[in-house]
């Protein structure tokens, strides 16, 4: 045989990276991360930046800070969990800030025409509800585009919120009826918050779903592959719409929390919230394309975002840098996900190799 | 030494590993210019690694590839391309939203100043078309096509790109027979020219009457390399699988119960099945023949919910409600359908997840699925149903091609219908499983279900069912059994309509 061995792979591996060990050792990395679930990413960054922040700011791991991370994103938190169904299922619903600026809305009126407090938070929820019941019947029933329709949404919902109160913030803090919502937000037992223990279980609550229930069985069966799930029995209408009405009652939800902790309903859709809600599923390994992740990364990705957030707030960085950094951070993540799934960062020797040219 | 006595291709102890998995241990195997080589063994035996490694989409963990005698490494498919490798592979690669045309010539675009000359690619696609015998318009999308003419196109494209090794890693198992025999045609053609060709197929009449050499892996490792018609196939079936495979088609003894499945006048609403008649008694396997296109499959669809159809469908005399597969599935319709990529199987779930999926009402308890039970079927479908995977939470597309096919039948098997429908059933499953599929088949008839079996493989079909209904040009033109069962009659029906012997008179 001719030995003209430039082109012949000597050893198993013989990567860019000099020196057998290292090489050895990155590549076990390499595999492992390639194993790894789709949120263990997430997870070291999340790590990583923890012990970074813990080292260089000392207010950083106090418990009063944690809670306060844990309260500010909870709004976030609730829309991702309600954004994580409807990822999973192959959709999006673009109009989860807008509908929560309705719901909270709904809520401030009600409790301004001297309702009880039961009746708001329920006509809230209903308004919630009924939000994503019109996105449901539209996109599962009608079949047009969810892009389509809630890009429409989120215009309508944005504008009806502003014409609810004719662009007025609703304050609400001496009604009678905001008492319990404001206790709840604010509150704590024994130093944990309520809030933190209802982000808890409705976390928990949601994981079961997907897990463990027939219809979280379909919301991934849809997101993976809508012809086979119709096939089997899935009944793809009724699991779209109710992906979009969990959403929806997420969002009412949100709003209840939000309008908790300002004591008072305003009409403006934050411009950052959806991209942050989003994002946070989407770092959190939820694959945009459907059918793979869950809410153990949404958190993760809720709670990364949040500790840069706090991070660069306890580092004096002006918060008008945020949108660059959550935007940044999605397309990294994304980008390393999508590396993974392609088996891609593995220490490629064929990078090197060459065709007898 | 001189390159002109080296192999074309040659693999030296490659070895290849997945999580829990030695997919290829120590393999090692040549081909040269104009040898046609048939790659065998069972499902998962690691048949597509190879040719993977060979076509560049994988890389071995350890050994060594020469071509032309020098030791290269092919880094991806391009390198391959360029090298003159051209694979067409189990899973289809077309882009579905492309044209056909777009296809054939993609990445090879041929230009003109710059851009691309469009009716240069729809006239040479169409000439490259028209050579191998396919028809069709090469402005449509392939996503429009049916797989097998995406198969075809896909073919056209690999011949049309001059190899000097092809690789067929079953090419030919979602194609008709006349398409098959057009394909395996061209495989001799090519290897007549010098061309070296690794070709995949459960199929062994194809081996027999294509191949000039076996060679046979096991569990990852090279048992053996044959030369091809001598052989004789029960040894080469036995170098596969390790054992004997007698009563291949089994048998029952069944007096057929009465009337399960009852279709009057079912036709489907894009008129590509005419009103379409039969019964088929519980105990009775009815086979369902005809070219592609003949509406074969869209009888299938049609019964199981997947198409909107009009008629009348009845199962044990209970109208089913057309076109929503949930109440046929209700009304004990069990339906296996022919793309397995497009309409059965969950890419991004578990193989777990994938059965479950069609149990998901019958296990669940108020909307809850139990994880013991669950778990314990699972494992209990993967034994019975002979499915090889490292674990159950696998993901489905992991497992080779044959094993992901008896995922799918298990899991509508596992369901216990009083009534299958099942499209090309045993597509990429090796000969050993397909005797076992067989053996199940017959269990389920025996067990008084009805079974209405589509399926491009007439041996298949004479083997395993009472009757054969054949398709021509969207309605059943013919009905055949006992003496009348054979591949010459069923054949004259699919391509005429009618038997054209002077005895004839049998074609309804
Ligand atoms: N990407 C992967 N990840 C993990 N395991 C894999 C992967 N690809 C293949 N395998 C495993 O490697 C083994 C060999 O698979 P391969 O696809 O080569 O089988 P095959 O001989 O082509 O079978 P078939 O006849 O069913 O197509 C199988 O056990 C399979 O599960
Ligand atoms: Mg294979």
């Amino acid at each position: 045989m001719s030995q003209d061995t430039t082109t012949r792979p000597e050893a198993p591996i013989s990567g860019p990276v000099p020196g057998g060990d290292s090489t050895n050792a990155l590549s076990r990395l390499a595999a492992l991360w390639r194993l790894s679930g789709s949120s263990t990413g997430v997870l070291a960054g999340l790590l990583l930046l923890g012990a970074y922040l813990g080292a260089t700011q000392p207010i950083f791991l106090t418990w009063g800070n944690i809670t306060n991370v844990v309260a500010s994103n909870s709004v976030v938190l609730v829309l991702a969990v309600g954004a994580t169904f409807v990822i999973i299922s192959g959709g999006l619903d673009l109009s989860t800030a807008s509908a929560a600026a309705v719901t909270g809305m709904a809520y401030g009126l009600l409790l301004q025409h001297g309702q009880n407090a039961l009746v708001a938070v329920a006509g809230a929820l209903l308004v919630g509800l009924l939000l994503g019941v019109l996105n449901g019947v539209l996109i599962a029933y009608v079949k047009v585009s969810f892009l389509v329709v809630t890009l429409g949404t989120l215009s309508v919902f944005e504008s009806a919120a502003l014409v609810m109160s004719q662009g007025k913030t609703l304050n609400v803090f001496s009604r009678p009826g905001f008492a319990p919502i404001y206790r709840i937000t604010n509150g704590d037992v024994g130093g944990i918050p309520y809030l933190m223990i209802f982000d808890v279980v409705l976390v928990v609550a949601a994981a079961l779903v997907l897990r463990y229930t027939t219809f979280g069985r379909g919301v991934y069966a849809l997101g993976s592959n809508r012809e086979a799930a119709r096939l089997n029995g899935i009944n793809v209408a009724r699991t779209t719409l109710s992906v979009f009405v969990i959403a929806g009652l997420a969002a009412a939800v949100a709003s209840l929390i939000q309008v908790g902790r300002l004591t008072g309903a305003s009409p403006g859709v934050d411009s950052t919230l959806l991209l942050t809600v989003v994002a946070a599923v989407l770092i959190g390994g939820t694959a945009y394309t459907g059918g793979d992740g869950g809410v153990g990364g949404t958190v993760l990705g809720v709670l990364f975002l949040g500790v840069i957030q706090n991070g660069l707030t306890l580092s004096d960085v002006s918060t008008f840098w945020r949108g660059t950094v959550n935007g940044t951070v999605l397309i990294v993540a994304v980008t390393l996900g999508v590396a993974r799934h392609r088996g891609w960062l593995t220490i490629n020797r064929g990078k090197k190799a060459q065709s007898r040219a | 030494m001189n390159n002109g006595a080296a192999p074309l291709v040659e693999v030296r102890g490659i070895t290849k590993r997945y999580p829990g998995v030695l997919a290829l241990d120590d393999v090692s195997l040549s081909v040269r210019a104009g040898e046609i080589v048939a790659l065998t063994g069972e499902n998962g035996s690691g048949k597509s690694t190879l040719s993977k490694i060979i076509g560049g989409a994988e890389q071995p963990d350890d050994g060594v590839l020469l071509i032309d005698g020098e030791p290269t490494v092919v880094a991806n498919p391009a390198t391959a391309l360029r090298l003159g490798i051209v694979m067409i592979s189990q899973e289809l690669t077309l882009a579905p939203h492309l044209t056909v045309a777009e296809n054939v010539f993609m990445g090879r675009l041929p230009r003109r100043g710059g851009l691309v000359d469009w009716p240069a690619v729809r006239s040479r696609a169409r000439t490259e078309l028209a050579a191998l015998g396919v028809h069709v318009d090469p402005r449509v999308k392939v996503g429009d096509l049916s797989v097998e003419l995406q198969q075809e196109v896909e073919i056209a494209r690999a011949v049309s790109s001059k190899a000097r090794l092809l690789i067929l890693d079953e090419a030919t198992s979602s194609l008709s027979e006349t398409a098959t025999e057009r394909l395996l045609e061209l495989v001799r053609e090519q290897g007549r020219r010098g061309v070296a060709v690794l070709m995949i197929s459960h199929r062994m009449p194809e081996l027999y009457a294509t191949a000039t050499t076996a060679a046979v892996l096991r569990d990852g490792r090279m048992v053996g390399v044959v030369p091809l018609p001598e052989t004789p196939e029960p040894r080469l079936v036995h170098m596969m699988v390790g054992r004997e495979l007698n009563d291949y088609y089994g048998g029952r003894q069944v007096t057929p119960g009465p009337v399960v499945l009852d279709v009057r006048d079912l036709a489907s609403d894009d008129g590509a099945l005419a009103p379409t008649s039969f019964q088929v008694r519980g105990g009775e396997i009815v086979g369902v023949a005809g070219l592609v296109g003949s509406g074969k499959a869209h009888l299938g669809m049609a019964l199981g919910g997947a198409i909107p159809a009009t008629g009348e469908v009845r199962v044990n005399g209970t109208r089913v409600v057309l076109g929503d597969p949930r109440r046929a599935l209700t009304a004990g319709i069990g339906l296996v359908p022919d793309d397995r990529k497009r309409a059965a199987l969950l890419p991004t779930r578990s193989v777990a997840h994938n059965m479950t999926l069609s149990w998901l009402r019958t296990l669940s308890r108020f909307g809850v699925v139990p994880g013991r039970t669950e778990r314990r079927r699972v494992r209990e479908a993967i034994a019975e149903y002979g499915v090889k995977t490292s674990s159950p939470n696998k993901l489905i597309t992991q497992l080779s091609g044959g094993n992901q096919q008896k995922a799918v039948l298990g899991r509508i098997f596992a369901l216990g219908c009083p009534v299958y429908v099942l499209s090309e059933p045993t597509r990429g499953v090796d000969v050993g499983s397909k005797s076992q599929i067989y053996g199940l088949l017959q269990k389920l008839t025996a067990g008084g279900a009805a079974v209405v079996i589509i399926s491009s493989e007439l041996p298949e079909l004479i083997g395993l069912a009472d009757r054969v209904l054949v398709c021509f040009r969207g309605a059943v033109r013919g009905e055949c059994s006992g003496e009348q069962l054979t591949e010459q009659v069923l054949n004259a029906i699919a391509v005429s309509g009618h038997i054209h012997t002077d005895d004839s008179g049998e074609a309804a």
